[in-house]
């Protein structure tokens, strides 16, 4: 177990180190002289360089821009464009906003991707699983804001209540449980429909996982012990189809980054997603390129803690320390 | 897989029919006294000039705010959409080949004796993995000028992982294989085998990453022109028309409702082909 | 199977929790039956945050959208569009001048100048009945002084290099000078007197007084120094007792001189310096009255103190250099700019600050102690939604109480009964620019044909759904000084072609018109992202190609556009639009000293009687002659089509059928009267009054 921890950890800390030279290297896609500034592209104009290269020690060896850039991130140093507020602050803020869509739309994903899965996977080519595949591909088809808009719509027009934001507005001073359930009911829609790519695309995988292990020798070895089905199904075959479930999920997590961006400025939601937006609309630099390496940051705990799911569930692996 | 090679024809169509100063469906021809007619609406002959009048004497999908025939724009777009998806994956497919081929390949060579190539490789594959793609196109798309290149060459920057993986987990496989010994044997330098022996092999999940990585690459563009750093005009793709639509949602139903659904169900045939082609290669599923 | 069993439970419970949440939440129904609390507030929506609720500061339309709730002015503007007093309670505007006493003239009776002589001669006159000097309240001699003086000088650089800047000695020998109290402001005041005199006015040469070793101190520098004549308008402004800022403290004339103060302050960086240039002296007349005087007549510059008052006691410099310590920061770099009072201001009007989360909403709740008496709305909530989709589905649903339709909604929404409408026309137009540097646009007949070639109502109809009407010239359509006897130009094409062939422009081989071998040809240009611009641009590029003139259009980001091309003057043909305000001053649009580069006539128009006429109009204060002066500058300008004036915009604002103005009856019972706008359409002036109730029971007005 503790070996495992070790490799994985080291191994995440490469790419921490990778992820930062990435977020870094973007600074360097902007003109370096202004003679280089094609004057066709408006989001360039002298001024901007100028400012563009004071706050980010443009004239410097690379390493030493490197480290500055790390340096003045984590101090508070470097400010946003926009208001001259330190970035790092004004991130981590909206993170935790943020943080409650990707958690939502996780367990979102984690509940319903399983079942759905699994359903699929025993009644094979039954009129069930048709109409589900169908539907789930066209889950990944749609491009998300149209059914943003979609959703949203049919919800007000029929319910004629309120979606957007992240409570009800004009209301205040309510109980504090109406208040938790009011908040809830404006995580339902953005988070689902971040979790729609998930849920359609672990369900697959959990399908066709399922799918591999049912057809297998020791399922086949178990039947003929005699084991009820159930048993066999749930005991057996989802035991070991379920550690690829645990990394697949890790690898979602960016999915649901990436697509906060849409899905937060749809619904006025105050975020990560929305906060780059806004900041690339504004040319404020500083906190794109912190973004860029902060969304990274996040993807990176995600797949951490799959990884250190993975290692719960791994039997192999928990026997290691044993042996 | 019938809708895709329709999809294809359909769009050389489209080019072939809007390209040029005189097209015959001509997708640029404002007609301000024609704006928001629904689909299947006939022209108002008294107010749209005679050269401005729709060829087929009916707007097929309706017109849009400036009285443009959205048939016309959305076969014009068909082209440019599909041009998208292809070379952004062409680009993910070469840089995944190469780096897949390397690692699987010359995996144990250890550089600077620190790694071998393979953890090497596979870790910037991890990287490339976690790293939220989307954040890393908008924030390069802001920077540098919009264009129709940059969108593409981003877009395959930022998916070849997949492609990798694959590419590496049949090199591996294979290495060891009789064919690969004995070519090895006679001389044939390394590239040369990975291209020529052992590469075809692993053609079958390269095009099944490959046809699902142009209907993301598809979805990614039009995600990118909802938030205005699409392709600029004046090329028009179905992103465009879709993100275009969408302020008119209540006044113009079709504006949205037609693109969107066209993307849909294109991208969902790109993925149901991969999927099909996933399914036929897969030896096992076969049996059941 | 337990697994099995959990795998079932877990998601549909999740589910049924998430569903459940639901029924938590109110409707748009509910809204009135379930929280009696929300008919008293009044929810708005925008697509962007505030950026500084500083009124001295912020340049964007959403802080401004607070920062008139938060703060007051000294004036404002009535119903029907004259000043009314706010913070000041009545104001008088009269005038101070300053005639330069040159002992080196005669007066018309031959008797030499002296500062004594020249008052006794203008005593006579007056006594005489000269009615130029009925104006005159007062009359003071002040005395001469003699100084040296630094003054810096900029000469042109060596062979074209960048102008080099001096320190030049120069000793001024100021005369005395007779200084006038004036009833009210006069512009032809010297020019009477001059006439009075016998030309003295006109003969003092400044450079007399002004000694330099250097002879670059030209007249004009001299007359800087030492100005024969100076007009210096007076306000007055008396201001209302008992008026309480949001935190308890008095306002008094010391809050007025401050925020002047704050504004003039290089370092604070406001937006606002140009609109208070002119003002030579702010100076408290005890704590109720204050009195501002200018440098020169500028009649524009009245309306500026519809300005803001900002409390002094929280922002003056210890107050500043109190809170930079406080934040750990050096005080000497600390200015109004980084105060937190720009995120939590404290103001006089009738809402006081609350909340501000940044993105996401602004809360104001109303200021109970507010001197005109607290509003009938409780809270006032501004709330961040980025996507104008999104925002409109709010305005649906109930959480948001306005919106702005769209032209092509108006028709959709005007009639639906579940909100009321009003329908404004705009502030701004929308006009098709020659750059009249250009040889082929030099000829009006030629700009003339431009614009009769557009069929502008169909750009009307069909562009903006009717929302929009023709203009004809450069003043607002709702204010006095615009001309509506003046016509606009008619769409005719061949009319057009006429005209043209006057101007010498005839069609060659291929159908283009063309002139001594030269083609007809040039580049429009606008900026991307407006819809209806673009539109402009198509329907122009069309109209003109069937006369025969080859039209190449471009549209380029607003920042490239405007810093690119029309900053420097770099362009043939532009649309673009200009927001107008309610004062007649035309003098940076249009003026030919304004041409420069960064200046706002970049179309290059020159017109020496316009010229005149522009720089009378400001300085004019009598309302009438002012309103006369506008109308034939008008018309000049309309004759002159510099641009070709395109339309005006209307806007159609909803709002929810249930808001509407509640004030107390004779006997003290409410009374429900309808929202009305005023003569710009606007619907906020009543907004203290405002109401939502269930079921308004409505009296006539």
């Amino acid at each position: 177990m503790l070996s495992f921890l070790l490799r994985t950890g080291w191994k995440k800390l490469w790419t921490l180190f990778f992820i930062s030279v990435i977020s870094f290297a973007v600074i360097h896609l902007a003109p370096g002289e202004p003679s280089q500034i094609d004057p066709m592209n408006p989001r360039f104009t002298p001024q901007q360089l100028e400012r563009y290269r004071k706050a980010f020690d443009l004239d410097q060896p690379l390493h030493i821009q490197y480290l500055r850039f790390y340096r003045r991130l984590f101090t508070g140093e470097l400010r946003s464009f926009k208001d001259n507020q330190p970035v790092l602050p004004k991130i981590v803020e909206r993170v935790w906003n943020s943080l409650w869509l990707f958690l939502a739309g996780t367990i979102l994903v984690w509940c319903a991707a399983f079942p759905l899965g699994i359903t699929t996977a025993i009644r094979r080519n039954s009129v069930l699983d048709k109409v589900t595949t169908v539907v789930v591909f066209a889950l990944i088809s749609i491009p998300g804001f149209y059914l943003a808009y979609l959703l949203i719509i049919f919800v007000v027009q029929t319910f004629h209540v309120d979606v957007i934001g992240l409570r009800t507005f004009g209301h205040q001073g309510r109980n504090l449980v109406w208040s938790f359930m009011d908040r809830t009911w404006h995580l339902v829609l953005p988070s689902v429909l971040g979790a729609t790519a998930g849920i359609a695309i672990l369900s697959r995988y959990v399908r066709a996982q399922m799918l591999e292990v049912i057809t297998s020798d020791y399922v086949r070895t178990a039947r003929a012990k005699g084991l009820d089905e159930d048993t066999v199904l749930y005991k057996h075959a989802l035991r070991n189809g379920l550690l690829p479930f645990v990394t697949m999920l890790g690898l979602i997590v960016p999915g649901l980054v990436g697509g906060s961006v849409i899905i937060e400025t749809i619904f006025a939601w105050p975020g990560i997603g929305r906060l780059g937006y806004e900041a690339i609309l504004s040319r404020d630099y500083p906190i794109v390129i912190t973004l860029n390496f902060v969304a990274a940051l996040l993807t990176l705990v995600g797949t951490l803690l799959s990884d250190l799911l993975y290692m719960v569930v791994d039997p192999r692996i928990r026997l290691e320390g044993v042996e | 897989m019938m809708a895709c090679a329709l999809f294809f024809v359909v769009a050389l169509f489209g080019l072939l029919v809007t390209k040029g100063d005189q097209p015959v469906l001509d997708p640029r021809q404002v007609r301000l006294a024609d704006k928001f007619r629904p689909p299947l609406s006939l022209p108002n002959r008294q107010a749209v000039p005679i050269d401005a009048l729709p060829r087929l004497g009916v707007y097929v999908l309706g017109t849009d705010e400036l009285g443009r025939d959205v048939f016309a724009r959305m076969l014009e777009g068909a082209f440019v959409s599909l041009s998208v998806g292809f070379v952004a994956v062409g680009i993910a497919v070469a840089i995944g080949i190469i780096f897949g081929g390397i690692a699987g390949y010359y995996g144990r060579v250890r550089i600077l004796r620190l790694m071998s190539v393979d953890t090497l490789i596979t870790g910037l594959i991890d990287v490339a993995l976690s790293f939220p793609a989307f954040f890393l196109i908008l924030t390069v798309v802001a920077i540098l000028r919009p264009s129709i290149w940059n969108i593409m060459v981003v877009i395959g920057l930022t998916s070849w992982e997949g492609t990798a993986r694959f590419v590496r987990a049949e090199i591996l496989a294979l290495r060891e294989q009789d064919f690969v010994q004995a070519a090895r044997a006679l001389g044939v330098s390394g590239p040369r085998v990975i291209l020529r022996h052992l590469l075809p092999n692993a053609v079958a999940p390269v095009l099944v990453s490959a046809t699902l990585g142009i209907a993301g690459a598809i979805l990614t563009e039009s995600a990118l022109s909802f938030l205005g750093f699409g392709v600029p005009p004046p090329d028009a793709t179905w992103g465009n028309v879709l993100s275009d639509g969408k302020n008119y949602l209540f006044d113009a139903w079709w504006l949205t409702i037609i693109p969107g659904t066209a993307i849909l169900v294109i991208v969902l045939a790109f993925n149901l082909f991969g999927e099909g082609l996933r399914e036929a290669f897969n030896p096992r599923l076969r049996q059941l | 199977m337990r697994v099995k069993r959990i795998l079932i439970l877990a998601p549909t419970l999740v589910g049924l929790f998430l569903l459940q949440s639901y029924f938590w939440v109110p409707t748009f129904e509910d809204q009135v039956k379930g929280d009696p609390g929300r008919l008293t507030r009044y929810i708005e929506t925008s697509i962007g945050d505030a950026s500084i609720l500083n009124p001295t500061l912020a340049a964007d339309s959403a802080s401004a959208a607070i920062n008139n709730l938060v703060f007051e002015g000294l004036i404002d503007r009535d119903l029907d569009l004259s000043f009314r007093g706010r913070l000041a309670e009545a104001w008088e505007i009269f005038e101070e001048a300053y005639l330069t006493v040159d002992e080196t003239q005669r007066l018309p009776d031959g008797a030499p100048v002296t500062a004594d002589g020249l008052l006794r001669y203008l005593e006579r006159a007056r006594a005489a009945g000269e009615p130029v000097l009925k104006l005159v309240r007062r009359v003071e001699l002040l005395p001469g002084r003699s100084s040296v003086e630094q003054i810096e000088v900029t000469e042109p650089g060596p062979e074209g290099r960048k102008p080099v800047k001096r320190q030049v000695e120069v000793t001024v020998r100021q005369p005395p000078r007779i200084k006038f109290t004036l009833r009210e402001v006069d512009q032809d005041f010297f020019a009477k007197i001059d006439r009075l005199l016998g030309g003295y006015v006109d003969r003092i040469d400044p450079s007399r007084f002004v000694k330099a070793a250097d002879p670059i101190i030209t007249r004009e520098r001299a007359a800087e120094l030492v100005p024969p004549t100076e007009h210096n308008p007076v306000v007055l402004f008396r201001l209302r007792k008992g008026i309480l800022f949001h935190d308890g403290h008095e306002f008094d004339s010391g809050d007025v001189k401050f925020t002047y103060e704050a504004i003039m302050a290089p370092e604070n960086l406001s937006p606002r310096i140009p609109d208070f240039e002119p003002v030579k002296a702010v100076e408290p007349l005890g704590r109720y009255a204050v009195k501002i005087t200018y440098k020169r007549l500028f009649e524009p510059g009245f309306g500026s103190w519809t300005m803001g008052v900002l409390p002094e006691h929280l922002l003056n410099r210890d107050a500043l250099r109190a809170e930079a310590i406080r934040a750990g920061r050096d005080p000497k770099d600390f200015s109004l700019r980084h105060s937190q009072f720009n995120r939590s201001p404290i103001g006089s009007g009738p809402f006081q600050f609350d909340a501000w989360k940044t993105d996401q909403f602004i809360r104001l709740t109303r200021f109970d102690r507010y001197w005109e008496g607290a509003p009938n709305l409780r809270e006032y909530l501004f709330r961040i939604i980025p996507d104008l989709l999104t925002a409109e589905v709010t305005f649906y649903a109930g959480t948001s109480d306005a919106y702005g339709a769209q032209p092509h909604q108006v028709e959709r929404l005007r009639h639906d009964p579940r909100f009321q409408s009003f329908s404004r026309l705009g502030l701004g137009y929308t006009y098709i620019g020659y750059n009249m540097r250009r040889p082929i646009f030099q000829d009006v007949r030629v700009r003339k044909a431009l614009g009769m070639a557009i069929n502008v109502q169909e750009i009307i109809d069909y562009v903006l759904y009717g929302q929009a009407e023709r203009t004809t010239g450069p003043y607002p359509k709702q204010t006095e000084f615009y001309d509506p006897t003046v016509e606009p130009l008619p769409y005719d094409p061949e009319g057009a072609l006429t005209l043209l062939a006057d101007a010498g422009w005839r069609r060659n081989a291929e159908g283009w018109l063309e002139k001594n071998g030269q083609p007809l040809a040039f580049t429009l240009i606008t900026n991307s992202g407006n819809d209806v611009r673009k539109a402009v641009m198509v329907v122009a590029q069309n109209a003109w190609r069937r006369l025969g003139i080859k039209v190449e259009t471009l549209t380029m980001e607003w920042a490239v556009f405007i810093n690119e091309r029309v900053d420097k003057g770099d362009f043939d043909a532009l649309i673009l639009g200009w927001s107008m305000g309610l004062d007649a001053d035309l003098y940076q649009i249009f003026h030919s000293s304004q041409t420069g580069h960064f200046q706002l006539n970049f179309v290059g128009y020159a017109n020496p009687a316009a010229d005149a006429l522009m720089v009378r109009i400001r300085q004019e204060y009598n309302r009438e002659r002012q309103v006369a002066m506008a109308r034939r500058l008008h018309r000049l300008i309309a004759v002159d089509q510099p641009y070709t004036f395109l339309f005006v915009g209307k806007g159609l604002t909803l709002l929810d059928r249930k808001l509407v103005r509640m004030v107390e009856g004779a006997d003290g019972t409410p009374l429900y009267l309808t929202i009305v706008p005023d003569k710009l359409g606007g619907i906020t002036f009543h907004f203290n009054q405002w109401v939502k109730t269930a079921e308004p029971v409505l009296t006539t007005n």
